[in-house]
């Protein structure tokens, strides 16, 4: 709607038709003589009034009231007010503009003045919000291409975690689980352990880069990938390899200070290691091990024992458990473990419910 | 009588008041309401009641058209009374500046009552 009124807001009828023969031709002209009237006036005619004089001193409601009202329903950006007033006094013309007040005129005015400073806020009010509105529009637009980008992305990466999947003749539903069950521990995380500074994006990130964990696998000879039974020896050391031919890969696309790349990297090359530096490739220990690395370690361990694989049947949730507690399957941190105890609940209902048919496929 | 003549007898600056409002039609109109309205009685009776923020607002109100009309002389009385006011139940007495505002508003009205 177009703004075309002005209200003038003021107790002394003489003043009020001052401005009223300054301005009748131009706009509409709305009154109110107290500020109580005031109010009435810009709830009814709210979308038309491009700019209100105020008076401050006026029965019932005085000016600073109707300039509070204004505030607490946000109409101070909308609609610039210019006080009127008798005299200077530093106070209420602080708290006038304090509470949002475009200017103060002082009485007696000349009209010639009026006029122009009134135009003149009236432009720089349609202007500032004329920009906000473009600048709402023009995140939007952005917020758009940005999720696009991350579906994208998405995409990319599914695709490309579930190359190694089917070479390994799996039906691609472990990726969709790690980052399931990655979501779930790292949620559990950070309501038990805040200090690890996890920030909503940061959860994305690890939760994507978990599904790319086992990318070096692509290296792995057929022989020993697809081998269904125990691996020797010498072809197990062949198998580790997995996570450091993968961080070889990776770093071929390096970038300098990507949070993404770091988590790619971190989960790829450790999360074989174990809290008690008996894993592998480099052996570390306790906290040196990124924390994303230690979480997609035990998510890892925790989906390969209720999967089925061609060298194993499932094995029941609480029997996995039992497993990783008792350290058969390595040594996790006792803060992954509480973590996993706490996450249990949300495992077990989606390894027996949701996912827990996925592999016989 | 003539605007300029009556600005006269009120020693109140003519040119001023027509640079702002600019139609002698506009000004007179305006004091023709003013004679209407009968401000100093709103003072009055709330001081009577000892109403004294309407008091003060009625005051404030007459000071803020004396200036806007250039009646320069009962401004200047109205502007005391006002700032005596302000803050409410006025510690030192009031009575002359309340007496030099019922002075100046009636020579005032008496020769704004010659534009009739």
């Amino acid at each position: 709607m177009e703004k075309n009124a002005l209200l003038i807001v003021d107790d002394m009828e003489i003043n009020r038709d001052i401005l009223k023969d300054i301005f009748e031709e131009q706009y509409v002209l709305y009154e109110a003589e107290d500020g109580e009237e005031a109010i009435a006036q810009l709830e009814k005619h709210n979308g038309e009034v491009a700019l209100m004089f105020l008076d401050l001193q006026m029965p019932r409601k005085n000016g600073l009231e109707v300039l509070k009202y204004m505030n607490e329903k946000a109409l101070i950006n909308q609609i610039p007010v210019i006080m009127i007033t008798g005299e200077a006094t530093v106070e209420s013309d602080v708290k006038a503009y304090e509470l949002g007040a475009a200017d103060i005129i002082y009485k007696p005015f000349a009209p010639s003045v009026v006029i122009r400073r009134t135009l003149n806020i009236i432009e720089l009010y349609e202007h500032r919000i004329s920009l906000e509105k473009k600048l709402e529009k023009r995140t939007a637009q952005l917020r758009i291409s940005q999720e696009k980008l991350e579906k994208n992305n998405d995409f990319l990466i599914n695709a490309l975690s579930s190359v190694v999947e089917f070479r390994s003749l799996e039906s691609g539903e472990h990726i969709k689980r790690v980052k399931t069950f990655t979501g779930i521990m790292l949620h559990n995380l950070r309501i038990l352990y805040p200090e690890y500074r996890i920030t909503d994006e940061q959860m994305k990130a690890m939760i994507n880069a978990s599904a790319l964990h086992d990318i070096g696998k692509i290296s792995i000879p057929d022989e020993i990938l697809l081998k269904p039974d125990k691996l020797t020896k010498e072809e197990f050391e062949v198998m580790k390899t997995h996570t450091t031919k993968g961080c070889e890969l990776l770093e071929k696309f390096k970038q300098e200070e990507n949070e993404f790349y770091k988590y790619c990297y971190d989960i790829c090359r450790h999360h074989h290691e174990r809290y008690d530096g008996k894993g592998y490739p480099d052996g570390l220990t306790g906290e040196d091990i990124p924390i994303c690395a230690q979480i997609v370690s035990i998510v890892d361990v925790y989906d390969a024992l209720v999967s089925k694989r061609v060298y194993k049947t499932p094995f029941a949730v609480e029997e996995a458990e039992r497993m990783i507690l008792s350290g058969e399957c390595g040594t996790f941190s006792p803060r992954i473990i509480e973590c996993f105890e706490m996450a249990k609940p949300e495992l077990f209902a989606l390894t027996e419910g949701r996912f827990s048919f996925a592999d016989a496929l | 009588m003539e605007l300029k003549q009556v600005y006269e007898q009120l020693s109140g600056s003519y040119e001023s008041v027509m640079s702002r409002l600019m139609t002698e039609e506009r000004v007179k109109k305006y004091l023709l309401k003013f004679l209407d309205q009968k401000m100093d009685c709103l003072i009055l009776s709330a001081l009577e009641a000892e109403d004294y923020e309407t008091a003060f607002r009625e005051a404030h109100n007459l000071k803020g058209v004396c200036a806007n009309l250039n009646l320069d002389r009962l401004q200047i009385s109205a502007s005391e009374l006002t700032e005596a006011l302000r803050g409410g139940k006025p510690e030192a007495d009031i009575t002359p500046l309340v007496e030099a505002v019922k002075a100046d508003y009636r020579f005032t009205v008496e020769a704004l009552e010659n534009l009739r």
